[in-house]
């Protein structure tokens, strides 16, 4: 019997907004459509970081408003507002949809996913959310299906992505589990409640253990759907009573058809249609090797030959890499019981590239970052995603020309490509400034573009005055001993006269401020400071607040 | 057969076809602060070169002076290049604030040229740091790169230099004042210390040269200039004549609300 495991992408075209703009998850985004007549249609929406609601349901839940796609965007605004305040709708991004951009980003994800099994496919809809793969016998790799879901689950929200995932014997059971793993899944003891976010379902099952499960859930179009309900059925199990010879006559054939793709009884074969082909290389060793015997050249000798024949076909279409995925197959040995899952290298390029050693440097900086099998029994290479490559002839002369402005850029990306390699990628970014009061909140860190400047007009202004932030910002701010305040005027918060901090006692001569920053209720913990620079009679300069709920004095920066 | 104009051209361009000759002398770019390239051997900030900032405190001025010099470099190469210049921060402490930088960069790039690019890196280990500081320094395209090594052993720093002549960017390192007794490969050493006075947007600051290369001394040379340095805009400013002795609590409210 095949297994599938489908992985749900909840509300995939605000989630792929999000990974590409960080700074949006702590605001409402809408992607909107615009239909006749210039009426936006609520295609999808979410706030990752919703502020803390005021109502919360029994079990001490927050309730999220309701605002399902096909809405408009005026009445998903009304209903936001009721629920956060007319505030939260000053917040909301709004943004047009694009379902090709979504489908290919979709796709880049699918292809990420092979590291789970090698047979990938899509759904088959118009607006695809969920990505099938065949488990049949990968599932040992992972010690066990339970595991699998937990790993593709966990793997998914290390980048960033949020996901369901079920295994089951059809793709239309396992789309069934995986858009209702919430109530599938065991429920934890009440202190650890959260949703579950995978589900596996036992082989052949399919049909008790998701009976309960709504009628939608078979994939079927709303008329169906209404069909069934007048005749009161509303879950699987009631449609799976139905005689399958009455069907054909009384409802569409498509609820038949779900049916048995549903059972299994119909083929529902999966097939991976993704746009274009990119190119895979692989190689195999005649008898499993351990690394440890093996020279690091001759490693990078073969990476070196299966990257080139990646490439080749790349370079010969005007495309450069820009994601690889290098896969060890793992040799368990025959003291450990069961296969090894491989171990995955994702290498990301800031910008499209066909130098084969640039490829492997950044493999290699990676390598020594993971933990290596012992033994391997083959080496896998696959392009992930490609780009239209910069191309340009070379010059005679460098200097000041086009030619040498492009060559530093390009080695500008290949400089973030290196330190993304080895520090990890989330550790290399370029700030942006965030208008938003709150220090700590008031840059971004954005992945550098590889050789994409940016304007000065495009930037956002600060805040406040630049002379009022430090170059220092401490990760936490540290609770001064205050040593003397000012008597007369203490109740007024002025800073204080003498602090100790570090093992030092500083003597305040100049203090400028305060500059009161209040966060507002809708975005969390309360934030009510004043904050004063302070200049020693030393000369140096600190970045302190009073705590204007408990009076309390913390050192915030350093202006170093 | 070369002509004299091409053989001319070849030795005056000195890097052609992407060879880099290895070795060759930065020009010296003036920092915007007129007392500090007074103070310079080169009469300004080499391309090419390392540059130790020996901060006297944490909170001596040392890294907005740096990193003022950063920007005013960055713009040099910028407009020297016609393409955007690349300021690498290394920070592994994870302190580094950068809007007040970010505003300075701005002011750069103002006049619809392409601003200079701040990318930041945040090591977790020692040797990730002074990694990621060596291949930063070999990068054509980097303008300066700004970092704060606890220690550096003398042969990364000779590695530092050697790669950033080749590539002609700058390493501004802001040390503590007790590493001016270690040797160093850098072509200046600037010891920083606060002064007391200035106003909330001009800080004061006294610089003195803090012996050269491999002078292993710990004294500071008697040349010592004072300068303001212009926090909103990243520049120098007029220090107020006198000085005059600041007030305790200046006050002056500013109520800013976070939406």
């Amino acid at each position: 019997m095949p297994r599938i495991m489908t992985i749900w992408l909840p509300r995939w075209p605000v989630q792929r907004r999000l990974g590409e703009r960080p700074e949006l998850r702590s605001v409402p985004v809408f992607v909107c459509r615009r239909e006749r007549r210039g009426v936006m249609t609520i295609v999808a929406w979410a706030w990752a970081l919703p502020p803390r609601a005021r109502s919360t349901r029994g079990d001490g839940r927050s309730s999220a408003p309701r605002i399902p796609p096909g809405m408009s965007l005026a009445e998903g605004m009304a209903v936001l507002a009721l629920a956060h305040g007319s505030r939260a709708c000053h917040m909301a991004e709004v943004d047009s949809d694009d379902p090709a951009a979504d489908r290919a980003a979709l796709e880049r994800l699918a292809r990420q996913c092979r590291r789970f099994a090698p047979i990938v496919a899509l759904e088959d809809a118009e607006r695809p959310e969920c990505i099938h793969l065949d488990v049949t016998g990968t599932a040992g790799f992972f010690g066990g299906e339970e595991s699998l879901v937990r790993t593709a689950a966990w793997t998914l929200a290390a980048h960033g992505v949020h996901a369901r995932v079920a295994i089951a014997d059809t793709p239309g059971a396992a789309w069934a589990a995986a858009h209702h793993a919430e109530r599938l899944g065991r429920q934890p003891a009440p202190p650890f409640r959260r949703p579950r976010r995978f589900v596996v379902v036992s082989p052949g099952e399919q049909a008790t253990a998701l009976a309960a499960l709504p009628a939608a859930a078979l994939r079927i179009e709303a008329d169906v759907l209404a069909a069934l309900g007048e005749v009161g059925i509303d879950s699987i199990g009631g449609a799976l009573k139905l005689s399958r010879k009455s069907l054909a006559a009384r409802f569409p054939p498509t609820l038949a058809r779900r049916l048995s793709q549903f059972m299994g009884s119909r083929a529902e074969p999966l097939v991976p249609t993704f746009g274009e082909a990119l190119p895979q290389a692989a190689h195999a060793y005649d008898v499993p090797v351990a690394l440890r015997e093996m020279s690091e050249d001759a490693i990078v000798a073969v990476l070196e030959r299966l990257v080139g024949q990646c490439a080749a076909p790349l370079a010969a279409r005007g495309e450069g890499i820009t994601a690889l995925q290098v896969r060890f197959g793992q040799y368990a040995g025959a003291s450990r019981q069961g296969p090894c899952p491989p171990v995955v290298i994702d290498v990301g390029l800031y910008r499209p590239a066909l130098a084969v050693r640039h490829v492997v440097e950044l493999i290699r900086l990676r390598m020594a970052r993971v933990r290596m099998p012992r033994e391997i029994e083959g080496i896998a290479v696959e392009v992930v995603a490609a780009a239209p490559a910069l191309c340009r002839q070379r010059t005679l002369f460098s200097g000041a020309s086009p030619g040498a402005s492009e060559s530093a850029a390009a080695e500008v990306g290949m400089l973030f490509d290196r330190l993304g390699g080895r520090l990890g990628a989330k550790a290399v970014f370029e700030p942006q400034l965030v208008r938003d009061a709150q220090p700590e909140h008031a840059w971004v860190g954005m992945p550098p573009a590889g050789g994409a400047s940016r304007t000065a007009a495009s930037a956002r202004p600060l805040a406040a005055p630049a002379e009022r932030r430090p170059l220092w910002l401490l990760p936490r701010p540290v609770l001064l001993d205050v040593v003397a305040i000012v008597p007369a005027v203490a109740d007024a918060g002025r800073p204080p006269v003498r602090f100790r901090h570090g093992g030092q006692v500083h003597d305040v001569a100049t203090a400028y401020g305060p500059e009161r920053i209040e966060t507002a209720w809708w975005r969390g913990p309360i934030v009510r400071r004043d904050y004063y620079v302070v200049e020693t009679h030393a000369g140096e300069r600190l970045w302190i607040f009073r705590r204007l709920k408990d009076g309390g004095w913390f050192l915030h920066g350093v202006f170093a | 057969m070369v002509t004299g104009g091409l053989l001319e051209k070849l030795l005056k361009a000195g890097d052609f076809a992407g060879i880099s000759p290895g070795w060759r002398e930065g020009e010296a770019v003036a920092t915007g602060f007129a007392p500090l390239d007074q103070l310079l051997p080169a009469g300004g900030v080499r391309r090419g070169s390392l540059v130790e900032w020996l901060a006297g405190a944490e909170a001596s001025g040392a890294a907005a002076l740096a990193a003022a010099v950063a920007c005013r470099l960055a713009g040099h190469a910028e407009r020297a290049a016609e393409a955007a210049a690349t300021i690498i921060v290394v920070d592994r402490t994870g302190r580094f604030h950068p809007p007040a930088m970010l505003s300075w960069l701005e002011r750069a790039g103002a006049g619809g040229r392409l601003a200079p690019r701040l990318v930041v890196a945040r090591p977790a280990h020692e040797a990730d740091e002074l990694w990621a500081i060596d291949q930063a320094l070999r990068c054509r395209g980097v303008a300066a790169v700004l970092a704060w090594p606890r220690s550096i052993h003398s042969t990364a720093m000779r590695r530092w230099q050697l790669a950033a002549r080749a590539s002609l960017a700058v390493g501004l390192f802001v040390r503590p004042l007790a590493a001016r007794r270690e040797p160093s490969w850098a072509e200046a050493r600037v010891a920083v210390t606060a002064r007391p006075g200035g106003s909330l947007a001009v800080r004061r600051l006294r610089l003195a040269l803090a012996g050269g290369p491999w002078s292993g001394e710990a004294h500071l040379q008697e040349r010592s200039v004072e300068l303001g340095l212009d926090l909103a805009r990243g520049c120098e400013a007029m220090l107020p004549p006198g000085a005059a002795a600041p007030s305790v609590h200046e006050q002056e409210r500013i109520a800013c609300r976070a939406s």
